[in-house]
């Protein structure tokens, strides 16, 4: 990526998120640039999510900010933050179950006044062949994949200027997740989409990406381009199951994570 | 309550007793049903009379006998500290073997130089991560025979002929015990005053650790030291948290203990050490000073989140706090008014505090084995509870010095403790003479002969001594730095006053044969973590917090504040920052957190290097 020289598309200071009393994000920063993906790892409950629904404005930061492209977003409503170009997919589809495939897709572009919608469905259909095949089909009647397919494509109905993928490996085969992911790559690749991914699915979610945060309990705890990450000690233990072996064979005790 | 008796034969006595078993085994009898120890497990703080204490030693040990342990075998247990380190502890020296602790943080290149060099034929493991270590290298050892398991959580399919859990070993003595009813009495009868009984290892300054040998006679003197200097009570709680492999937690966990019979609780795990310490409330503590450091960031950063009005009430409260304790500092009687300020500002602020620190009930606190700054000293006083420093290395058995209750001197160790002597060499060393001072370091003969000299232990510490014979350490000898300009400055003095600053965890100050000082700073990461969100300052990890501009105007505001206090030549002009966070693990730090001198000057060569161009 040359991007680095440019202004990020999206960058996050320091945000500050909580649920009610729990601070579920305790200072985050981190930068996307334009055409890169960015995949942000951790487990459960390390705020990840969080951070996807602070960006799209479906909950407010206590503390810091979020611009894209320059722009202050912190606080927007989510309908305007759409407007502005953020497409977010999110965990567990979320598809209109007792829309058909096609309006479905159209949903994803309801905010948009110009002409290129035709064009854009076709696009979907070209890179997502079983969406095609089932345009008239109610998306409850979809498989999880296929759902999963859906909920990009209606992203991506909104030719978004950043768009959020939020675990989109939950719940598929490795086949299935094998294939989204590929379809992600291209997407980033010939159409330039810009990407924050979200994923637990470590070992997916590094093939795709360029750059790479690491969260732990609401903070960063580590981040490098994906290369560097998919060769840190800490990653392969703890995100991609890699072990050395010990003198007995299997050990079951964690070394202590120093994240370096 | 202990009779201390030095008689004619020259034998050191506790309570009638001349030998460490003697006494251990009088205690377990006679005090069978008084609770001798407590530890957390899974939050429930469980109780352990004399009579556990006794029996899980006999049966430890007699499960060594009946492996074949000889009088004078080393043993080494690796392990926190625990209850089955204090049960394995006193197990092997009343059978007359000799314990060795291990860090268990130490990696295991060391953990095979520890078997080799002390020559241990059994090993305690606490759990799956410290067998490894030892498994990894034992093909390699000769001496090694058997490991034994404390924890076997994750092992229940190991099937080793070297290995067994603590709980088969147990079982073992306890058959042995049928058998020969006769032999625990007997082989406690035999031990001697001279005997050696703990091996502790020392990070020498050049050359691989040396084993301090402690005889029995050496421990027993340190216990009735440490009662003459301050009087440990049967009703006193401690906290047991320092390591059992350093000198200063076996003398003040196990030893101290034995004489005065006061209970040890010990902590769940060492992160949970400091709500431990609020449920404990121990009645003594001795810790080291990093650990007061922390406990005093922990104050003033809460202070920052605090409301005007809680500011304003703390530094009036301090104000009267520091009145009150230059008069007992003085040996002057409190004036009234001073004395009833202070009595608001106790109930209003200082109590709370020291609730919260776990501190309140303390008749003292004491710090030794690092120095300290003495500003920290006196904020604890100023708080209202009175804190005493105290000196002494491994290879004296524990104290040399120490500051006296009504007879002390903030910033200085104190002066030489009953039986001992502490003169300076020509180039100002500290020597020591008593009968704390070890036998000599195991199987290294011309080490001994360098370091103790006609009975007269070389410290390696430079320092002086005022009319009064309160003793100043001023450093270490080889830590001195001469600048490129001649002039003569000690590090410690500096990296002190840094280190009280609650956003430096630690720093070390160079400059030897350079222009001029310079020091390599360890940030506080929760606090200076803190600091960045109030300030809204954007970083990812560590990394990235320590480059943030912030972060570096926020040192260097720390550095010129100390810089401040001393003279020209003696201000540090360029810093860096370690920007890597570093744990227990790593070869950079001390099992107590502190950055090691030489190991840093190797490892960040560059970066100071960096600092002259």
């Amino acid at each position: 990526m040359t991007a680095a020289a440019t202004a990020p598309v999206l960058e996050l200071r320091n945000i500050e998120t909580y649920y009610g009393p729990v601070m579920a994000i305790r200072g985050v920063s981190l930068k996307v640039f334009d055409r890169q993906v960015v995949a942000v790892l951790g487990a459960n409950g390390a705020g990840k999510t969080t951070v996807l629904k602070t960006i799209c404005g479906a909950m407010d930061p206590r503390k810091g900010t979020v611009t894209l492209r320059g722009e202050d977003i912190t606080g927007r409503d989510p309908d305007r933050v759409a407007r502005l170009g953020i497409g977010h997919v999110p965990e567990g589809r979320e598809v209109f179950p007792f829309l058909n495939v096609e309006e479905n897709l159209r949903m994803g572009a309801f905010s948009r006044r110009d002409g290129g919608i035709a064009e854009d469905l076709e696009l979907v259909y070209s890179y997502f062949p079983p969406l095609a095949e089932r345009r008239k089909l109610e998306a409850g009647f979809l498989s999880g994949g296929q759902q999963q397919m859906l909920a990009i494509g209606r992203a991506l109905m909104l030719r978004p200027a950043l768009m959020l993928l939020d675990e989109p490996s939950l719940g598929l085969s490795p086949r299935l997740v094998h294939e989204i992911a590929e379809i992600v790559k291209r997407l980033n690749e010939e159409q330039g989409v810009t990407l924050l991914l979200v994923e637990q699915n470590a070992r997916m979610a590094l093939d795709v990406a360029d750059y790479g945060y690491v969260m732990e309990v609401g903070r960063v705890v580590m981040e490098d381009t994906a290369e560097r990450l998919r060769n840190a000690t800490d990653i392969q233990e703890f995100y991609l199951g890699m072990k050395d072996e010990g003198v007995r064979g299997r050990r079951r005790w964690k070394v202590r994570k120093t994240w370096r | 309550m202990a009779v201390t008796a030095l008689a004619g034969d020259d034998a050191v006595r506790v309570d009638g007793c001349a030998t460490i078993p003697e006494l251990f085994w009088k205690r377990a009898t006679e005090r069978a049903d008084k609770v001798a120890l407590r530890e957390k497990d899974f939050g429930i703080w469980n109780e352990y009379t004399w009579a556990d204490y006794g029996e899980q030693a006999r049966l430890a040990g007699l499960g060594l006998k009946a492996l074949g342990l000889e009088r004078g075998d080393v043993v080494s247990i690796a392990s926190e500290v625990n209850k089955e380190w204090m049960f394995a502890d006193l197990g092997v020296i009343c059978i007359g073997g000799v314990t060795n602790g291990v860090y268990p943080t130490d990696a295991p290149n060391q953990v095979e130089y520890l078997i080799d060099d002390s020559a241990t034929r059994y090993y305690f493991a606490e759990d799956e991560e410290q067998l490894d270590k030892v498994l990894e290298v034992r093909e390699r050892t000769t001496t090694l025979e058997k490991v034994v398991i404390f924890d076997m959580e994750g092992l229940r399919d190991l099937e080793d002929d070297m290995c067994m859990s603590f709980e088969a070993l147990l079982e073992l003595g306890h058959e042995y015990g049928e058998r020969h009813p006769e032999v625990w009495t007997a082989e406690i009868a035999k031990a001697r005053p001279e005997d050696l009984m703990v091996l502790t290892y020392t990070s020498g300054t050049t050359g691989p650790p040396k084993g301090a040998m402690i005889t029995q006679r050496n421990m027993l003197y340190m216990m009735n030291t440490l009662q003459g200097c301050y009087g440990v009570h049967e009703s006193d709680e401690q906290l047991g948290f320092l390591p059992l492999a350093h000198v200063a937690g076996r003398m003040f966990y196990t030893f101290a203990v034995l004489e005065s019979c006061s209970v040890v609780n010990l902590v769940e795990e060492l992160e949970t050490a400091v709500t431990d310490q609020q449920e404990v409330a121990p009645t003594i503590h001795f810790a080291v000073p990093r650990v007061w450091e922390k406990q005093f960031s922990t104050v003033a950063i809460k202070l920052k989140e605090a409301t005007a009005l809680g500011r304003l009430a703390y530094r009036l409260a301090l104000a009267v706090g520091e009145r009150r304790a230059a008069c007992l500092k003085a040996g002057e009687r409190v004036p009234v008014p001073i004395a009833a300020a202070f009595f608001f500002a106790d109930l209003l602020v200082f109590k709370n505090i020291r609730r919260m620190l776990g501190i309140d009930d303390c008749r003292w606190l004491s710090t030794a084995a690092a120095p300290i700054a003495p500003d920290l000293i006196d904020w604890y006083w100023a708080i209202g509870k009175p804190m005493y420093e105290v000196y002494g290395q491994t290879e004296c058995s524990g104290l040399a010095t120490a500051n006296l209750i009504g007879d002390f001197r903030i910033g200085s160790v104190g002066k030489a403790v009953e039986g001992a002597e502490v003169a300076l060499s020509e180039e100002n060393e500290i020597l020591i003479r008593s009968p704390g001072v070890i036998a000599g370091y195991w199987n290294k003969p011309e080490k001994t002969a360098d370091t103790i000299r006609q009975g007269w232990l070389h410290t390696g510490d430079v320092g002086r001594i005022d009319d009064d014979g309160f003793v100043y350490i001023v450093d270490r000898m080889k830590d001195i730095i001469i600048t490129a300009g001649g002039k003569n400055i000690t590090p410690s003095e500096i990296e002190n006053q840094l280190k009280f600053s609650p956003y430096i965890t630690d720093a070390v100050v160079v400059g030897d044969r350079r222009p001029f000082l310079t020091c390599l700073v360890m940030i506080d990461h929760e606090n200076v973590t803190k600091y960045a969100q109030d300030n809204d300052v954007p970083f990812t990890n560590y990394t990235s917090l320590c480059h943030t501009q912030e972060v570096q105007d926020l040192v260097w505001g720390e550095i010129e504040r100390v810089n401040a206090r001393f003279a020209r030549v003696e201000t540090i002009k360029k810093f860096r920052l370690i920007d890597q966070l570093l744990d227990a693990e790593d070869e950079e730090l001390t099992p107590t957190q502190k950055l090691k001198r030489k190991v840093v000057h190797e490892k960040y060569g560059d970066l100071i290097g960096g600092m002259y161009r």
